[in-house]
């Protein structure tokens, strides 16, 4: 799960790395409280969860005539389609210089990959790609508790030691707070010291019970109900709907989809061991998504029953058509019981998609 | 045949739990067809002196080896717990931790893989059905009846595709040497790299299917260190930028590790990548 801005800098902020002096706003007359705290020229930073959020109009400088005024109308916005509720009215920093600091978890060495490089505040991405030997780069098992002085001096290079405290913090940060990626960009140099003058916080969705978090904001309603009854689930464009067993099976059913020019509306895939009931949620759950005509049933099991899968169907007594593929356990008495009923039994998995994309044409 | 035989002795951590006692039965009814040790150990912390399928359960993986021989684990202890379940198997100086649990905690896992090595076990999974080498060995929920002994190998980061497309080359009468689900984490203990250099080394596989999915670079990596021929299939091209496709390492972020980049690279190093699960095994019987 993604921390907002203000939310990735109490964070660090609680493991020793500076920020800048902020309110957290939920309305432009909240702020009249606040305009005595903050210095007299400050920046209203629209808390919102989209990429390039300064290009779109998501941050405003302010002063303590047209602060107010001027946040008013952040309010009154939506970023990139996301509604505006909080605003971070934050002192402004006097930047002498951009740093770029952040921990991730690589999935190739299985370690902490910690990057930073002196030409921060521009795109990562871009500078990896354009100018890779600018950024430095430092690989930690997890098993350490801190970062070793040698390992600091490489990444740090000419910048300021104080840099290397902030990189330290960090990665207590990522440890504690089972991140996946904190990021910290840009880092700025001012007059007063090093801070983080934006920040990033990722969360691992499998810790977020042990952090103490209970509900998952990247969600939509659909995809919360989904994960209530087990399954994962993603919302997508198309009218066909897909029901799988396993994240790979129901992804290469999706893809099938697209290989004979249909389109897919979701991914659904239903866990391992499928019951009747679980299999009746899922179906309803997909058929309760206004755009979708058919539904394809991709069921490959050793485990999962076939006769239950059916029974799941049956009962969950849809109006849209079902084009069902079922391998494994009792398959025979399940097919016939499909079959009894008026279902479309198919043999393949690229015969149930094949059959889906003529039925919506 | 690769990372363990039919005389391997296996402990399932997690016995005494729904999937734990189902899955001994299963493994210890395919040790029986092939004649291996099969699963002598079930362990379950507090549940010592029990009975599950039939297996002795022990309160620790080393309260178990006192008694019996084992070279195995495979692991089906909840989330919580899995990742210390990892390390207690390697510390016991078994060779290998098979991890079938879903959704540990990315950094449990990174710390028990770190530990692990420390002790040389070597780590399948976590969220991967096992692995299998029929006619040897099933370590894992693989349903053994689709699969037939062969010369093919497969390393897959999912369950049911697996058994999809090798019930496909199993029809196409190209059997399979060892089939192993690393797993669909982003962060998994054995990667593509890992089991190839393991195939090299074995005599009795002639050519491998490499099975991957949206997210990270690790089968353009493994492609990379072998040269042993290779068909590949990536799922996830129709899959949209950050969104989690089921497994927890099937992402598209930052812009990388999408499927399309990933088969174009594949492409550059001469592997030919099916476009449908279907096309498999006529690719491996034009390698062959």
């Amino acid at each position: 799960m993604k921390f907002l801005e203000h939310e990735a800098k109490s964070v660090f902020s609680e493991n020793g790395i500076p920020v800048p002096k902020g309110f957290l706003i939920h309305s432009a007359d909240e702020l009249a409280g606040y305009l005595e705290q903050l210095p007299p020229e400050f920046v209203l930073k629209a808390q919102v969860d989209v990429g390039g959020r300064g290009k779109a109009g998501g941050i405003l400088m302010a002063d303590r005539k047209n602060g107010i005024e001027n946040a008013k109308a952040l309010f009154g916005k939506s970023i990139k389609g996301v509604a505006v509720k909080e605003i971070l009215a934050e002192e402004r920093l006097e930047i002498q210089h951009e740093y770029y600091a952040s921990i991730a978890v690589d999935r190739s060495t299985k370690e902490a990959l910690i990057l930073f490089t002196e030409e921060g505040g521009v795109d990562i991405e871009i500078l990896a790609r354009e100018r890779p030997s600018a950024i430095r780069r430092a690989s930690l098992p997890l098993l350490m508790t801190d970062i070793p002085p040698f390992m600091l001096r490489d990444l740090l290079g000419e910048a300021p030691r104080e840099a290397g405290k902030v990189l330290q913090s960090l990665y207590t940060a990522f440890c504690r707070k089972d991140a996946i990626l904190a990021e910290i960009n840009p880092l700025v140099a001012t007059p007063a010291g090093l801070f983080a003058a934006d920040a990033k916080l990722i969360v691992d969705d499998n810790a977020l019970r042990r952090q103490g978090i209970s509900c998952n904001r990247d969600m939509t309603d659909r995809e919360r109900e989904a994960e209530r009854h087990g399954f994962s689930y993603v919302e997508l464009e198309g009218n066909i709907g897909v029901i799988g067993n396993g994240a790979g099976l129901t992804m290469a059913t999706l893809d099938l989809i697209s290989f004979f020019k249909g389109k897919a509306a979701n991914f659904l895939d239903v866990g391992g061991g499928a019951d009747q009931e679980r299999v009746m949620h899922a179906v309803r759950l997909v058929a309760g998504v206004p755009s979708v005509k058919v539904i394809i049933v991709n069921l490959l099991g050793g485990i999962t029953r076939c006769d239950e899968v059916a029974r799941g169907i049956i009962a969950a007594g849809i109006s849209q058509e079902v084009f069902v593929r079922l391998a494994g356990t009792n398959e025979e008495e399940g097919r016939s019981l499909l079959s009894e009923r008026g279902y479309r039994m198919v043999g393949s998995m690229e015969e149930a998609v094949r059959a889906a994309v003529e039925a919506v044409r | 045949m690769i990372y363990a035989d039919k005389s391997a002795g296996i402990i399932v951590a997690g016995a005494t739990g729904r999937q734990g006692a189902f899955h001994i039965a299963l493994m210890n009814e395919y040790a029986k067809t092939v004649g291996g040790a099969g699963v002598v150990a079930g362990v379950t912390p507090g549940k010592g002196g029990q009975v599950a399928s039939g297996v002795p359960v022990y309160n620790s993986i080393r309260e178990a080896m006192a008694d019996i021989d084992a070279e195995v684990s495979v692991i089906f202890v909840p989330a919580a717990a899995a990742g210390d379940s990892i390390m207690e198997s390697a510390n016991a100086g078994l060779s290998l931790a098979v991890t079938i649990t879903e959704h540990i905690p990315v950094h449990d896992t990174m710390n028990a893989i770190a530990f692990a090595k420390l002790h040389d076990c070597a780590v399948i999974g976590p969220n991967g059905p096992g692995l299998l080498s029929p006619g040897e060995i099933k370590l894992g929920i693989m349903p053994s009846h689709l699969f037939s002994r062969g010369n093919i190998g497969v390393i897959s980061r999912s369950g049911t595709l697996t058994y999809e497309i090798v019930d496909e080359l199993t029809k196409a009468g190209l059997g399979q040497s060892t089939v192993v689900g690393i797993g669909g984490d982003p962060v998994v203990g054995q990667t593509f790299s890992d089991v190839l250099r393991r195939f090299e080394e074995d005599q009795q596989t002639k050519a491998v299917v490499l099975i991957g999915e949206v997210g990270g670079a690790l089968e353009e990596e493994g492609a990379r260190s072998t040269d042993l021929p290779i068909a590949a299939y990536i799922a996830g091209i129709s899959a949209p930028p950050e969104k989690r496709m089921g497994h927890a390492g099937a992402i598209i972020e930052g812009g990388e590790g999408d499927a399309r980049s990933k088969i174009e690279r594949l492409q550059k190093m001469e592997v030919p990548v099916a476009s449908r699960p279907s096309e498999i095994p006529g690719i491996i019987k034009k390698i062959l």
